[in-house]
């Protein structure tokens, strides 16, 4: 029956939210698009956390909540920790006898930015896929420390301009390449492990519902276009981001038991990662003469992790 | 909430978004849950913005883009219609109106103080078929 | 069901196996641990038994101590009872975690085994983890011995997840010369331990999906003091009666008499030593001694040690002409935190008491009989000369020269 909620857009919109207006994310920040999807996607009992970040400190600054589900913040570091102790205590709950709705069954989800995820929180998360707790971690991947105005992460892609990884007179930026963390909690063995971004709503609400269906620990890295820190209008969010997905900059896949891969979205027309780049004032001092270079190897880059990925995914077949 | 001492509200920083129990949030809309004072909802975040959106009706397909794509829960859609825009969570950010795919568009930017019919009268015409095919 | 574990009336427990029954017979429904020297054994005995089916909870094996703590915070919010074990340099590693709870009001019970914090690295008991832990919130309750390991940690349940105080309550015992020695300890049936504790009644629960909480918010300036007050309000005010009610439970129960202060000789003693951990025992020995010379020398225990009593300890500390303060933690600039507590606790009171301060013991170095007769020698000086006879400050049981400072 909840399949059919999300079969069209029109179906999708009868949903009631459980996240709340009035928090204080930047207008036109697609942390919130995507936390909306992901909730949205289920009609079960949510229990959340998130680490330390711009999704945290814009939704439960005392004394006003954004969550109409439970939800619990401690640290940068530990938000996969918090969610999987809270499915602990449910499953010890539920072994003795003692859970309030003993007929309801809840889904545990852990959001965090990339500082949170590939930096700082990365071994708690390692931890927590390692021994399997039925939980989802969605990274909310703005490729920044955007909460506390624009330093690099392991995220940050080359290039780009962080406030740690200045381009200056002698400098392009941020020198090191975005890790892949798909590849790493691949790795992992994790039952399910998916990229999502929130302008391809379909791909990402059915990947989130598979996630949901799956027992054992999923990651979902999800494309989150920062207005504040990759520096384009608050309007352009979905405009951007279709360039991201389009340009393959940032492709739409899911990893299942750590080795069988899918692509799940192919560009009809695959664009420039020229223009994506050209879009974000983060990228606007690789155009000149001294860093143009550097736009045509990051075309080589993309065109090399596509081409791995779709070897990747034959090789499934 | 009451705010007029140290020890007058509850501990650990507790919130909570819903008054007495909130059993299948789910499937209650907006306008049939008792939010309490502490949920978000009951804010209005309306002074951040210099533009706002205004509807107009006649053009709207109702294909809900604006609808997915808003990031502040501030477009009203009811029985798959889009009925309106919730102006105490919309931040202004302008998404709605750029992810509109009807000529012309069902939604666009206005200055806040814009008076909505005087809006609504300027709004750019549909184009007639008839003068696409001359 | 797990399964019922027949105990003797009298075991023969080292302090980390009475901690871990005491973690059994509260039937925890989340233990989230990380193993470190000398509390490893707490981890493995309670490991032991969920392997045999003793234990019916969850058990889960973190990657570090702090995600061990992380996921006790996680479990402890969802709504059950909660408890781990660390020392050193995990309790440490941990340290951040520790202040969430506490002002997450979620009820955990950690229990420390003391030990030394490198550099350089030691893997004996000494205080410095314990003194780490402080200013965190929680409530710290020490231990002498295996015997108090068990009774302390059924406290500790009973207390902290009371709902006047919904704190998080440490139980220290010190590394190795308590968690590795094995004594006469007396038990009670299961039954009996659990009802002493009682069910766990949850709060805030996470889990109560009709009832969604926010756990965790965020306060700036606006509302950060507030909460902060209204956490330190119930440490001072409602810990040491709700401490005290399940002392005399305790006593009713198995007739062993557990005090906020403990004090021992202590009714007209001129000269008293005040130290933690398995050193009351020795100075109460030595206080014997000298009291058979005809010296009125008293020691006085710490049991709880925050809430700090100030009020009990100078209560039992008023008749006294020459007090010493023992640390074992390296104060690394300054006077011993248990100087500190008991110049607090003094100050104002009109005693005119001669106060000084020992360092001893740093990295499990033994606490000798002759060391405290020489601490007891000064104090008796003191006493007589009515101000300090030596520095304020002394290393006690140091190689090489006398070292002291003040």
């Amino acid at each position: 029956m909840f399949q059919a909620k999300t079969k069209n857009l029109k179906n999708f919109s009868t949903s009631a939210e459980r996240f709340e207006g009035a928090n204080l994310l930047c207008p036109g920040c697609a942390h919130s698009i995507i936390v909306r999807e992901v909730l949205n996607a289920t009609n079960d009992n949510l229990i959340l956390a998130a680490s330390t970040g711009c999704l945290e400190v814009c939704t439960a600054v005392y004394p006003h909540t954004s969550w109409d589900a439970s939800w619990i913040h401690i640290g940068f570091e530990n938000g996969s920790s918090a969610v999987a102790g809270a499915e602990a205590m449910y499953k010890a709950l539920k072994n003795k006898g003692r859970l309030k709705q003993p007929d309801r069954t809840p889904k545990f989800v852990a959001f965090g930015g990339d500082g949170a995820t590939y930096d700082i929180g990365f071994q708690w998360i390692s931890g927590c896929f390692e021994r399997g707790h039925d939980m989802m971690y969605v990274c909310l991947d703005n490729e920044v420390y955007a909460n506390t105005g624009g330093q690099r992460s392991s995220s940050t892609p080359i290039g780009a301009s962080a406030t740690t990884t200045p381009a200056g007179r002698i400098s392009y930026g941020e020198k090191q390449n975005k890790k892949d963390i798909m590849a790493i909690m691949a790795a992992h063995g994790a039952p399910y492990v998916a990229q999502v971004a929130p302008n391809k709503w379909k791909d990402m609400v059915a990947k989130i519902q598979k996630g949901f269906a799956t027992e054992g620990p999923v990651f979902i890295n999800a494309m989150s276009a920062c207005t504040t820190e990759w520096k384009f209008a608050p309007e352009d969010t979905i405009a951007i981001s279709d360039l991201a997905t389009d340009s393959l900059v940032f492709p739409l896949y899911e990893i299942i038991d750590g080795t069988k891969l899918n692509i799940t979205y192919r560009p009809k027309n695959v664009i420039p990662v020229r223009d994506y780049l050209g879009a974000q004032g983060r990228f606007k001092h690789l155009f000149t003469k001294q860093n143009e270079y550097l736009i045509d190897e990051w075309q080589a880059r993309v065109d090399a992790k596509w081409e791995q990925l779709q070897r990747r995914e034959e090789a499934c077949l | 909430m009451v705010e007029n001492g140290w020890d007058t509200f509850e501990i650990g920083t507790i919130l909570r978004p819903f008054e007495g129990p909130a059993s299948d949030v789910a499937n209650i809309l907006p306008e049939d849950r008792s939010y309490t004072k502490s949920n978000s909802f009951s804010v209005s975040v309306a002074d951040w913005r210099i533009e706002k959106p205004l509807f107009n009706k006649e053009h709207c397909i109702d294909c809900q883009f604006c609808w997915i794509y808003c990031p502040d829960m501030s477009i009203i859609s009811r029985d798959k219609k889009m009925i309106g825009i919730d102006y105490d969570h919309c931040k202004g950010c302008g998404i709605c109106v750029e992810v509109c795919p009807t000529t012309p568009k069902s939604l666009l930017m206005f200055p806040e103080q814009k008076d909505e019919e005087a809006a609504l009268s300027e709004w750019p015409k549909k184009e007639k078929k008839e003068a696409k095919e001359n | 069901m797990a399964e019922l574990f027949e105990l003797h009336d009298i075991e023969v427990w080292d302090g980390n196996m009475a901690a871990s029954h005491a973690l059994r017979q509260a039937q925890v429904d989340v233990v989230a641990a990380y193993p470190i020297t000398p509390s490893t054994p707490i981890v493995e005995n309670y490991a032991n038994f969920m392997a045999n089916g003793y234990v019916d909870g969850e058990f889960v094996m973190a990657e570090s101590e702090h995600g061990a703590m992380s996921c006790c915070i996680g479990a402890s919010a969802a709504g059950g009872r909660v408890a781990t074990a660390t020392s050193s340099q995990g309790f440490a590693l941990m340290l951040e975690t520790l202040y969430s709870a506490s002002g997450m009001r979620l009820p955990i019970v950690l229990n420390v085994v003391n030990r030394a914090i490198g550099a350089p690295l030691n893997v004996n008991g000494d205080h410095s983890d314990m003194y780490m832990g402080r200013d965190s919130g929680w409530i710290q309750i020490d231990c002498y011995n295996p015997q108090d390991a068990y009774d302390m940690n059924l406290v500790a349940f009973r207390v902290s997840e009371d709902h006047d105080i919904r704190l998080p309550a440490m139980v220290h015992q010190d590394g190795f010369m308590t968690s590795h020695t094995a004594q006469r300890v007396k038990t009670l049936a299961d039954d009996v331990a659990y009802k002493f504790i009682g069910e766990f009644k949850p709060m805030n629960d996470m889990l109560d999906l009709d009832h969604p909480v926010t756990h965790g918010a965020q306060t700036e300036e606006d509302w950060h003091f507030e909460h902060k007050a209204r956490q330190h309000h119930a440490l001072m005010s409602a810990v040491l009666p709700k401490i005290q009610e399940a002392f005399d439970a305790l006593k009713a129960l198995t007739g062993r008499q557990y005090n906020i202060v403990e004090s021992y000789n202590m009714d007209d003693a001129d000269i008293a030593i005040v130290c933690m951990g398995t050193s009351v025992e020795t100075a109460e020995e030595v206080s014997n001694e000298l009291r058979a010379q005809g010296i009125k020398a008293g020691v006085v225990g710490i049991r709880i040690f925050r809430p700090f009593p100030l009020e009990q300890i100078a209560d039992v500390l008023k008749g006294c002409k020459a007090i010493a303060a023992l640390d074992r933690s390296s104060p690394n600039g300054t006077v011993g935190a248990l100087f500190n507590e008991l110049a607090g606790a003094l100050f104002n009171t009109g005693t005119h008491a001669v106060l000084t301060n020992y360092i001893y013991g740093l990295g499990g170095r033994d606490l000798t009989k002759s060391s405290l007769h020489s601490i007891y020698r000064d104090l008796q000086a003191n006493a007589e000369a009515g101000c300090p006879t030596t520095s304020l400050q002394q290393f006690t049981g140091l190689r090489g020269p006398k070292l002291s400072f003040f």
